[in-house]
């Protein structure tokens, strides 16, 4: 792959979804072109670069970005935040909401859907009543080739054994030849949208919780900023944001305040 | 860059050890094991019967009085011992080949797999505890290069290296960024198909990562690795600096003097018992 080629993609890829790709990357770049290129039955990397130079609305820019996002994700990832919820904020909240019986999550940057999925599963376990409030949980990702995945719910033995626990593997999912699917009473409670982080989010209700975990990694702190912003728009005074290990709010938007919650942190939304 | 469930497919058709076998590994994992029971299972198989006798009476097992049957050669190599032997027979065949894509020769990767064998008899010699499956997931750690080494094409193996060059990245690193998987975890998946314990699956699954796996196994597994690199390359006349993440060192309450004389003796060791695993 040539600079010039290397410069075109991560200033498209940038510019499209804000994920920075440093110089260094363009064996990460070039390895994930020649399967997409491969796909497409474009002879050469070269050649698709080209093709999505000269031909800018021919869905291929689609295809480039969905092949550029990392959609490293795993059941109950870190496990530690799951904790937390189980233990502190579902029962602070079930007992803020408990007149309105009302609750909605929404899990950002939701890849093939085992982030909501467990979080569901937790909710099934140990708080069963919530199941039968007026809960909205909408998960959004970028690519539609990973939400298509997370819709139908199907995952292959090896991604099941990415964090899943025997116990919940036969309780909450079914064989389904050689993979296994979540059962349709969790799998139909959770609404898949496609939402691009960086640009116009379409309208959301009043959110409880966000899970935004893994993803604020790949941008610039103004990108994080105006993120920051449009989220405490969106959550509940005193509702949640969850962030990955290696993200914060600290020093970026002080309208969050930081909640240690035994082995990790999220940030809560200052009362006004 | 590689198709995984054709991955999958593949992992799933490596021919597993004989019923015995795990028949055995189950016995010998089982926090009650009999010794009675272990050289009943063992009387079954007539090839592993001879095998084990010529073993326990080879020079190193030897006492005075020669062994004459199973129960007593089961009794002066200890269950744990026996286990590894009968699993280190029938992984044997697959991990004699020589394996391109991770630059071994033939051979070496099963002198990789006891020398991590060894280093766990080692770790129990001195003093360390060591669960009855520490030795079978020492084995098999890196059976998952059996198969994701097929599929590492000359292509592939060119965007690992510039992984490493550009980005610093470890051979695992490398292939969980560019393939979506890594040979733990797809060792894990072999073990799992096998029906080898649980806490076998967890330790091969995580020999590179032993925190996440949050098991003793999995610290022990990848000790063990580290400590075959160490036997290897004092056999070859090369330097290795070990470096044993302090976290592990902590969890098996590792205390420095202790770490700094494992190696020396896993090197002894391993000369003393590789004939047990047949290995030359």
């Amino acid at each position: 792959m040539t600079v010039v080629d290397f410069d075109f993609v991560r200033t498209f890829v940038r510019d499209q979804a804000a994920i920075v790709l440093e110089p260094g990357k363009e064996y990460l770049v070039e390895s994930r072109l020649i399967t997409l290129a491969r796909k497409e039955n474009i002879p050469t990397v070269d050649a698709l670069v080209a093709k999505l130079r000269s031909e800018p609305n021919n869905g291929l820019q689609r295809k480039v970005l969905d092949s550029m996002t990392t959609n490293e994700t795993s059941f109950f990832r870190d496990v530690h935040p799951f904790e937390a919820l189980k233990k502190s904020i579902l029962p602070e909240l079930i007992e803020r909401n408990r007149q309105t019986r009302k609750l909605n999550f929404w899990c950002g940057a939701a890849s093939t859907g085992q982030e909501p999925y467990s979080v569901l599963m937790l909710m099934a376990d140990h708080f069963p009543d919530l199941l039968n409030w007026e809960m909205k949980f909408i998960a959004t990702d970028l690519s539609l080739d990973v939400l298509a995945r997370a819709k139908a719910g199907c995952y292959n033995q090896l991604e099941v054994n990415r964090g899943l626990p025997a116990a919940l593997l036969v309780k909450h999912f079914t064989r389904a030849s050689s993979e296994w699917k979540i059962k349709d009473d969790l799998r139909r409670r959770v609404e898949f949208r496609e939402l691009n982080l960086v640009s116009d989010w379409p309208l959301m209700p009043q959110l409880d919780i966000v899970f935004l975990r893994n993803v604020l990694i790949y941008f610039d702190v103004e990108t994080k900023k105006t993120i920051f912003g449009k989220i405490r728009r969106l959550l509940r005074p005193g509702g949640y944001l969850m962030l990955g290990g290696a993200e914060t709010t600290l020093n970026i938007d002080d309208s969050f305040e930081r909640v240690a919650l035994d082995r990790t942190s999220c940030y809560r939304l200052k009362a006004s | 860059m590689i198709d995984i469930p054709h991955l999958i497919e593949q992992t799933n058709r490596l021919q597993p050890p004989p019923a015995n076998t795990l028949r055995l590994v189950d016995l010998v994992c089982d926090s009650d094991c009999d010794l009675t029971e272990v050289s009943e299972l063992v009387n079954y198989d007539q090839v592993l019967t001879m095998k084990l006798l010529r073993t326990a009476n080879s020079a190193v097992s030897a006492t005075a009085l020669p062994v004459s049957n199973v129960h007593e050669a089961v009794q002066r190599m200890g269950a744990m011992q026996v286990m590894a032997f009968a699993v280190a027979s029938a992984a044997r065949p697959h991990f004699q080949g020589s394996l391109p894509g991770y630059g071994l020769n033939e051979g070496a990767l099963w002198r990789h797999s006891v020398a991590a064998a060894v280093a766990i008899e080692t770790l129990q010699a001195c003093g360390v505890a060591v669960p009855a499956y520490a030795s079978t997931a020492a084995l098999l750690h890196d059976i998952g290069k059996l198969v994701l080494g097929r599929f590492l094409s000359p292509e592939i193996l060119g965007f690992i290296e510039r992984a490493h060059e550009h980005d610093g990245l470890t051979q695992i690193q490398a292939e969980s960024t560019l393939l979506g998987v890594h040979h733990g975890e797809l060792g894990g998946l072999i073990a799992q198909h096998w029906k080898l314990p649980p806490a076998v699956v967890s330790g091969i699954t995580w020999h590179h990562d032993p925190g996440a796996g949050g098991e003793s196994v999995c610290d022990l597994t990848y000790l063990a690795n580290l400590l075959a690199k160490q036997i290897e390359s004092d056999l070859d006349g090369r330097q290795y600096d070990l470096k044993i993440d302090p976290k592990v060192a902590d969890r098996l309450e590792l205390e420095q003097d202790k770490l700094e004389s494992f190696g020396p003796r896993a090197v002894e060791r391993y000369a003393q018992v590789c004939h047990r695993y047949d290995v030359f």
